[in-house]
């Protein structure tokens, strides 16, 4: 089965699964792990125009089902990500996807029109979860008009193919999508981590340092896809759907909910070879759906498709 | 000084627990069968998978390339470790390794001491029974404990030859108190000593303190980790850099750093 996913402005993927921004570092960190030329896509971890020191440790805690995370966004800033890693990621033949942030929409432009002077480097992924330093320090991704105003900033300096990634921590992220979408975003990917805390209670304190945390894995898997089919609803532009998928039939979710293509995350630190298992089976899962393609299973849940019919009463499973 | 040290190149393996013994309360030792994970460098560590979102960094306390099979010995802590000390014999692992910088062998012309606190001995087991065949003189161990029952491995440094201080912490073994103080002693005798010390952060940053000024100490440490590899970020420490302090990573820049490197609060 063809598992090619077209997205906008040429770029296309090999197949629809992408390494999350985040968990797969810069690149080079699990190549003896993952044959990183197979994967659909690489998003790497947030790179900033300056260093970002991050936060304290403690940075992750495990929750039933899902991981919190407060790594801060550490990072050591474009211009050793440009001489360092990208040479590495190149070579391996994936697609590149550099997630961009900022403290402020200047410094989503400086990193975006750094990343103009370089060859491979193959889409943007707008990260509008960082605090607006001008602001106030509220996320850009809270609300619409400086969602809207990040996005335009960084639409004005690149040509390249850019998704804007959305924060689950708001009332309607339907309302942050469309401002995207009007920005000049090409595609969205959903969803970043949720909000969440725990408490140490040997330390008496909460158990991270950045004191609340992301919450990622399994247990946000609803959210996400809630999240997905929402916004598939209330935007003509393609979606990349994440949170908590762990196999090829998580995969089948969010494509039904409106997703073109998926980010794996959380679920490659305990299996750092579960993309590559997926990518492999998701023909077959497919199959045995009665779906021959992915373009034809995009979609498929969202209202007003027609459901299959209800088996007849003599039919056994 | 930076630990450039690197080991073998880690991979995912599944390796049989060929033995399992528990050498003190809520502590448990499982040999493993693997021929990748028996070339790791003592100091490295294994990332095991036990059934929850993340595995379990656990050093290595034993290393035995000619048999194939490399030893954990670890305490019951959390759900990770009790369902890895429910682990009985013939079970395979799910396991990522060897990972991390271990330890550099000691200069030989000059002595070596070895400082572990709790489950931070067994990886100077490993440590100590790799080099003294290779070096003039067995080292000096000094290991700590809250209590004499939680003493690890002594009998194990002692048939190596070892010189063996202990010390525990309400006094029922050895000498009452910390390692700090034999570790104090030893230095004030050898200026040019060499030390390897592996325990709980805060022993750690007392071994340190007792050795500043001294080029050759060599921390082991412990942090919450993701990934294992330096993709995630979550296991950092705080470091010296060349513009201030910086966070590095205990699983890819360490487990093993340089004393001096290291910054503690
Ligand atoms: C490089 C390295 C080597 C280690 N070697 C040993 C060893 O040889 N023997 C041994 O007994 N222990 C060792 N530890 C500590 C061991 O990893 C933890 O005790 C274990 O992960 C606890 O898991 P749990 O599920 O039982 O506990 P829980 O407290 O339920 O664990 C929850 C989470 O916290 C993490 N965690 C808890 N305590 C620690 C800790 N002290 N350090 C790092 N992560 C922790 C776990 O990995 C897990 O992600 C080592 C840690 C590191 C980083
Ligand atoms: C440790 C960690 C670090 C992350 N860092 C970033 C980041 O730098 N930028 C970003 O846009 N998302 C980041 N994320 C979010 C993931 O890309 C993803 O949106 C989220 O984890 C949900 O997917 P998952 O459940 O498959 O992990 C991070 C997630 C984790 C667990
Ligand atoms: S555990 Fe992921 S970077 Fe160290």
């Amino acid at each position: 089965m063809n598992l090619e996913v077209q997205l906008p402005r040429g770029l296309r993927l090999q197949n629809p699964i992408i390494a999350a921004s985040g968990t797969f570092g810069f690149g080079p960190e699990y190549a003896s792990f993952v044959d990183i030329g197979a994967l659909g896509a690489v998003s790497v971890k947030g790179v900033s125009p300056e260093p970002w020191p991050g936060n304290p440790p403690p940075r992750v805690w495990e929750t039933p089902l899902g991981l919190l995370n407060s790594i801060g966004l550490q990072n050591h800033g474009v211009e050793v990500f440009c001489h360092q890693d990208l040479p590495f990621l190149r070579d391996t033949g994936t697609k590149v996807i550099v997630n961009i942030i900022g403290h402020t929409v200047e410094e989503y432009q400086r990193v975006a029109e750094r990343l103009n002077a370089e060859k491979g480097v193959d889409a943007l992924e707008v990260n509008i979860s960082c605090p607006n330093i001008k602001e106030g320090g509220m996320s850009f991704g809270q609300e619409p008009d400086q969602a809207f105003a990040v996005v335009q900033a960084v639409r004005r300096v690149t040509d390249l193919p850019m998704m804007v990634k959305l924060s689950p921590n708001v009332t309607y992220p339907t309302v942050i999508a469309q401002a995207v979408e009007a920005a000049g975003a090409d595609m969205i990917s959903a969803i970043n981590t949720v909000m969440g805390l725990a408490i140490d209670v040997k330390r008496r304190r909460p158990a991270l340092g950045g004191i609340t945390g992301g919450l990622s894995g399994p247990a946000v898997k609803p959210v996400a896809l809630r999240i997905v089919y929402e916004v598939a609803q209330a935007v003509d532009i393609p979606i990349i759907g994440m949170g908590g998928i762990n196999s090829a039939l998580d995969v089948v979710e969010f494509l039904m909910a409106g997703a073109q293509a998926v980010m794996v995350g959380t679920v490659t630190f305990q299996y750092p070879n579960r993309m590559q298992e997926i990518i492999e089976a998701l023909p077959a899962v497919l199959r045995s759906l009665q779906l021959n393609s992915l373009s034809e299973t995009v979609g498929l849940a969202l209202p007003g498709r027609v459901p299959l019919p209800p088996a007849s009463e003599d039919a056994y499973e | 000084m930076v630990n450039k040290e690197v080991g073998g190149l880690a991979e995912m393996v599944r390796g049989r627990v060929v033995k399992r013994h528990e050498p003190a309360p809520g502590h448990v030792e499982l040999w493993i069968h693997s021929p990748v994970l028996a070339k790791a460098i003592p100091g490295q560590f294994v990332h095991v998978a036990t059934g929850g979102m993340l595995r379990r960094p656990i050093s290595f306390s034993r290393l035995d390339h000619s048999a194939g099979t490399a030893a954990i010995l670890f305490q019951i802590v959390g759900d990770g470790t009790r369902w890895l000390a429910s682990v009985q014999e013939g079970v395979e692992l799910d396991l990522m390794g060897p990972l991390g910088r271990g330890f550099a062998m000691p200069d030989p012309r000059h002595p070596w001491c070895l400082v572990g606190g709790g489950v931070g001995i067994p990886p100077l087991l490993a440590a100590a029974t790799a080099w003294t065949p290779f070096l003039n003189e067995p080292p000096t161990v000094v290991l700590g404990a809250r209590e004499s029952a939680l003493l690890l491995l002594e009998e194990e440094f002692r048939a190596l030859g070892a010189a063996v201080e202990v010390t525990t912490d309400d006094g029922s073994q050895g000498q009452r108190g910390t390692v700090v103080g034999p570790l104090a002693h030893w230095l004030a005798k050898h200026p040019t000593g060499q030390v390897y010390a592996c325990g709980p952060t805060p022993m750690l940053g007392a071994v340190a303190r007792a050795s500043q000024g001294q080029s050759n100490v060599w921390l082991a440490l412990e942090q919450r980790m993701g990934c294992g590899v330096g993709a995630c970020l979550a296991c950092v420490v705080l470091a010296n850099g060349q513009n201030g302090p910086v966070y590095r990573r205990v699983c890819t820049d360490g487990p093993v750093f340089a004393a001096e490197e290291l910054i503690f609060e």
